[in-house]
């Protein structure tokens, strides 16, 4: 009997349970949204989707090309060290080493002083580098003095300047290039060699594997110099 | 024993009511003061629910004054019809149909028919 009672309370309680979740439910903060506006957000959603797809893709063609870019960027980096260092080599600012020739050149000993007739003189010199030139020599120093393109040879006083440094005798002068070719150039009959020999000065020709000239030292700078950037006529 | 102490008794009746009463109160007490809300899209079965048990309690009213009444048979019906009805609610949600419909419209016929059986029998006294 008291079962009946404990049931229908049990019942009326649940109810009044339900009643009062239901209602705090429905009322509770915002609204709902309505169908058509959720309709219309899927559909906003979906293209907003898709437009970020299309633009990952993007994103990811664009890093793809920045590295290719950045690529092209070390390639070119390495093309102008390479460009640089080629041309510090034919400027002599750079060691070289490689086959060529040592030419010695001193008077006789007991000869005349420096400044006599029979002495070595700048002249001298200068035909001797410029017949190993003529020979095709690719780098050339006299006592240690890189000749560059700004380079000169010639007399001050009772001395010989090379690029502005007094040299001393016994005079040396290396070259690179064909060590065949260079030597034959110097001692072709009736050639130079021949004629200081004549006028008593002792000149020696030797080829060599290696020879090793010096950098030219002191700083390449042109003041007035400057390139033309048109395409010359 | 129904018709011994039946809720047609005049002290069963308002016994019962008065037990519903305090049933009902207590519910929405402890409804007001639990901290727990259910998500909004959970109110529907909520609802559909909360139709069936209340289709339950009239068919028990009812059955009171028809002295039907019967304990085990009034307790099952309200759970079953209110897990019932939110369960099919949610089935046809999953499956696409609006079968909250079908469940309203079930549980809203059997209520006013209840509803009508009571006044009906309660007039004719």
């Amino acid at each position: 009997m008291l079962q009946r009672y404990f049931s229908i309370a049990l019942v009326g309680l649940i109810l009044g349970l339900l009643l009062v979740l239901l209602f705090r439910t429905t009322n509770q903060g915002e609204p709902t949204v309505p169908g058509d506006r959720a309709h219309e957000l899927t559909v906003e959603l979906k293209s907003l989707t898709q437009e970020r797809a299309g633009l990952e893709a993007e994103a990811r063609d664009l890093e793809q090309k920045l590295a290719r870019a950045r690529l092209g960027y070390v390639q070119a980096e390495e093309t102008i060290r390479t460009q640089i260092e080629e041309a510090t080599v034919l400027a002599g600012m750079t060691r070289v080493a490689g086959p060529g020739v040592r030419v010695t050149l001193m008077s006789r000993t007991g000869a005349t002083p420096p400044g006599a007739i029979f002495a070595i003189r700048d002249e001298d010199l200068l035909k001797l580098v410029n017949e190993l030139r003529a020979a095709k020599a690719e780098a050339l120093s006299i006592n240690g003095q890189r000749l560059t393109a700004t380079s000169a040879i010639r007399l001050a006083g009772a001395h010989i300047n090379v690029n502005l440094q007094r040299i001393t005798p016994p005079y040396e002068i290396l070259a690179i290039g064909d060590p065949v070719s260079l030597r034959n150039s110097l001692e072709i009959k009736g050639g130079l060699v021949e004629t200081l020999r004549d006028w008593g000065m002792e000149v020696t020709v030797e080829t060599e594997n290696r020879v090793i000239i010096p950098a030219y030292k002191r700083p390449l700078v042109y003041e007035y110099a400057k390139p033309v950037l048109e395409a010359s006529p | 024993m129904a018709v011994e102490y039946g809720l047609t008794g005049g002290s069963g009746v308002w016994l019962g009511a008065l037990m519903a009463g305090i049933g009902l109160f207590l519910g929405v007490a402890v409804g007001l003061n639990v901290p727990l809300v259910l998500p909004q899209a959970y109110g529907k079965y909520l609802g559909l629910a909360m139709l069936a048990a209340l289709d339950s309690v009239f068919g028990g009213v009812r059955a009171s004054i028809e002295d039907r009444f019967d304990n085990t048979i009034f307790l099952s019906g309200f759970f079953a019809n209110s897990l019932l009805a939110a369960g099919l609610v949610y089935m046809g949600d999953q499956l696409g149909i609006e079968l909250s419909i079908a469940a309203i419209v079930a549980f809203g016929v059997r209520l006013f028919q209840n509803l009508g059986a009571i006044r009906r029998r309660l007039l004719k006294k």
